[in-house]
């Protein structure tokens, strides 16, 4: 566990445990401190990296392995907008609302442990803490939809657990400990790593199927479209990224693929993920639902990031990270959005709605920023990370997955472009005549993550030093 | 035979019925019976692992917390299950057919 970090676990799970208390009398209390909360964590965190001295120093005096610190960073401005769309987007009646924003913040806590934790058991528990309070918040509005989508998520990623249960042990077994930098040792030396690899795979199988690469994408779309409307942007954008990719990513570090072990696992790890791109990208292609569409776009961009983490040379790990941290902003720019349709149209399907563009600006404006950072257009972020990604592989002589990668990246602007002009441009339809402009604080977080994108893709050398800073420090 | 093929194979035939439960069984209920088997196996393995490299000690701690994760995990289940019971009026994972794409 990284001591320096142990301070943005414990307040958000402190806070969550008052917010019921001081929610009894005052029930508007609850949004304020979970909000006050995250905020302060951001500005904290913002302190100890954007200083000019901390800037201009190439990053060198961050703490930790600096991967913590900026998955830390993510998290939080992800849980703050969500938390404060949901504070004028929830119904003031619903009657769990302060257990609502309790859960949240357990779950901002639990992947905080997961992103800085050093061993694979600490890793497992706080994977299970965040899967029960995702299924608690997916059924937060007790819909039918959502207790379906709760179950699904919950039949599916319980065996997962199981069998990261059982690498645990093969891992005991084999290397004794179950501590990262063990793991990392006994791969740099020379001995045959046959069931150590056998450990891992059964691990890398449990998280794979935790954030839905296609063989066991089946939970995905439902989990996403049953969701209350904010928390399916949690979902979508954070919390099974954490909970799955980023796990692949670390164990890709660690098995150490970029000096030729487990080629085997990389091999397959890079198959995967470059069949999930295409399956979620043609299958975005025909939905008719909004939130539908985007789940297979999000098992479409974490095929990216699984095929980055497969190939584990520095480059392509610098671009995993990357895509993990741009994918958390513009999933959950699109997710806000459809959650502000429902509001103001009352439905998200595709067909209904039409010429949107007039009457809710500001939604149509921020969804073209962050679909053409989906689809990597230049200069937002999506681009640079997709362009490390791509280089990647050309450059380690995968020239066939480069190329079809490049290809399903214009897959992806198709669907999006379908999209945009159904929702947003074209003839008004009649759910769209009386749907006027969400209110300002429902806008501000969308607008906020969109000038965060567009400030990441113009600002690229310095984010540039510091995930280098990053790759430097995870692979030794 | 060796303890470690004994406990291993005997683990392997409990994960597999946990499994066919799952795979085979209609109802809901029976699918968290056959959940809550496999997730005992795979404990097990944890316990053999932790006996056959002398470092009881340390798999003993892990599953006492596993345990504690458990009683959570299926408490939570049920209250779903309970909740879809009530919405739907029955608890066939086959009838769970609504949000289709």
């Amino acid at each position: 566990m990284d001591k320096g970090l142990l301070a943005y676990l414990l307040i958000p799970l402190f806070a969550a445990v008052i917010i019921p208390f001081a929610a009894r009398c005052r029930r508007k209390l609850a949004d304020i401190i979970a909000a006050v909360t995250l905020l302060a964590g951001l500005a904290n965190l913002a302190w100890l990296v954007l200083r000019p001295s901390v800037i201009n120093g190439g990053f060198a005096d961050i703490p930790g392995d600096g991967l913590s610190l900026l998955l830390v960073a993510t998290i939080y401005l992800i849980g703050l907008c969500v938390t404060f769309f949901s504070a004028w987007f929830m119904d003031e009646e619903l009657p769990n609302r302060p257990a609502y924003y309790s859960l949240i913040l357990v779950s901002v806590a639990a992947m905080t442990g997961v992103v800085t934790t050093s061993d694979f058991f600490t890793l497992y528990v706080f994977i299970e803490v965040l899967a029960v309070t995702t299924f608690a918040l997916i059924t937060t509005d007790e819909s039918a939809g959502g207790i379906e989508g709760a179950l699904k998520y919950f039949f599916l990623t319980f065996p997962a657990s199981a069998l990261i249960i059982a690498g645990l042990a093969v891992l005991l077994l084999t290397l004794g400990s179950l501590s990262f930098e063990n793991l990392r040792i006994f791969m740099a030396s020379d001995i045959p790593s046959g069931p150590v690899t056998f450990g891992a795979a059964l691990m890398l199988l449990g998280f794979l199927i935790k954030s839905g690469v296609v063989p066991f994408h089946a939970w995905t779309p439902d989990a996403y479209q049953g969701a209350y409307a904010p928390v399916s942007a949690h979902l979508a954008g954070i919390v099974t990224k954490i909970s799955g990719v980023y796990a692949i990513v670390k164990l890709a570090t660690l098995l150490r693929f970029f000096d030729g072990r487990a080629q085997g696992l990389s091999g397959m790890l890079m198959f995967l993920g470059m069949l999930s791109i295409a399956v979620g990208a043609l299958a975005a292609l025909r939905q008719k639902d909004f939130k539908r569409m985007l789940a297979f776009s999000s098992i479409s961009q974490v095929g990216y990031i699984v095929l980055a983490a497969g190939l584990g040379t520095p480059l392509a790990i610098m671009g995993a990270v990357f895509h993990l941290v741009n994918h958390a902003t513009f999933k959950t720019v699109l997710f806000l959005n459809s959650a502000s349709l429902e509001r103001s149209a009352g439905t998200t399907d595709m067909d209904k709605l039409g010429g949107l563009e007039h009457s809710m600006p500001w939604t149509s404006w921020t969804s073209v920023v962050a679909l053409l950072s989906t689809a990597g257009v230049p200069p937002l972020s999506g681009f640079w990370s997709k362009l490390l990604i791509i280089l990647a592989l050309w450059e380690s002589g995968f020239k066939t997955y480069a190329v079809l990668a490049l290809l399903f990246s214009i897959v992806t602007l198709a669907y999006f472009m379908v999209m945009q002009r159904k929702v947003f441009f074209g003839l008004k339809t009649r759910a769209a005549e009386n749907s006027p402009e969400v209110s300002a604080p429902l806008l501000a977080p969308v607008v906020l993550l969109s000038a965060v994108i567009v400030a990441l893709g113009l600002l690229f050398p310095y984010f540039y030093t510091y995930v280098r800073v990053v790759t430097e420090r995870i692979i030794l | 035979m060796s303890t470690f093929a004994t406990e291993w194979y005997l683990i392997a035939i409990i994960m597999f019925t946990g499994f066919y439960c799952m795979l085979v069984s209609r109802s809901i209920v029976r699918q968290l019976v056959g959940l809550e088997i496999v997730s005992k196996g795979a404990m097990l393995t944890l316990i053999s692992a932790g006996a056959l490299t002398n470092n009881l000690v340390m798999a003993q701690a892990l599953l006492i917390t596993m345990i504690v994760i458990e009683v959570v995990v299926v408490a939570a289940g049920l209250a779903l299950l309970v909740k879809n019971f009530r919405v739907n009026g029955s608890a066939d994972m086959w009838k769970l057919n609504g949000l289709k794409g």
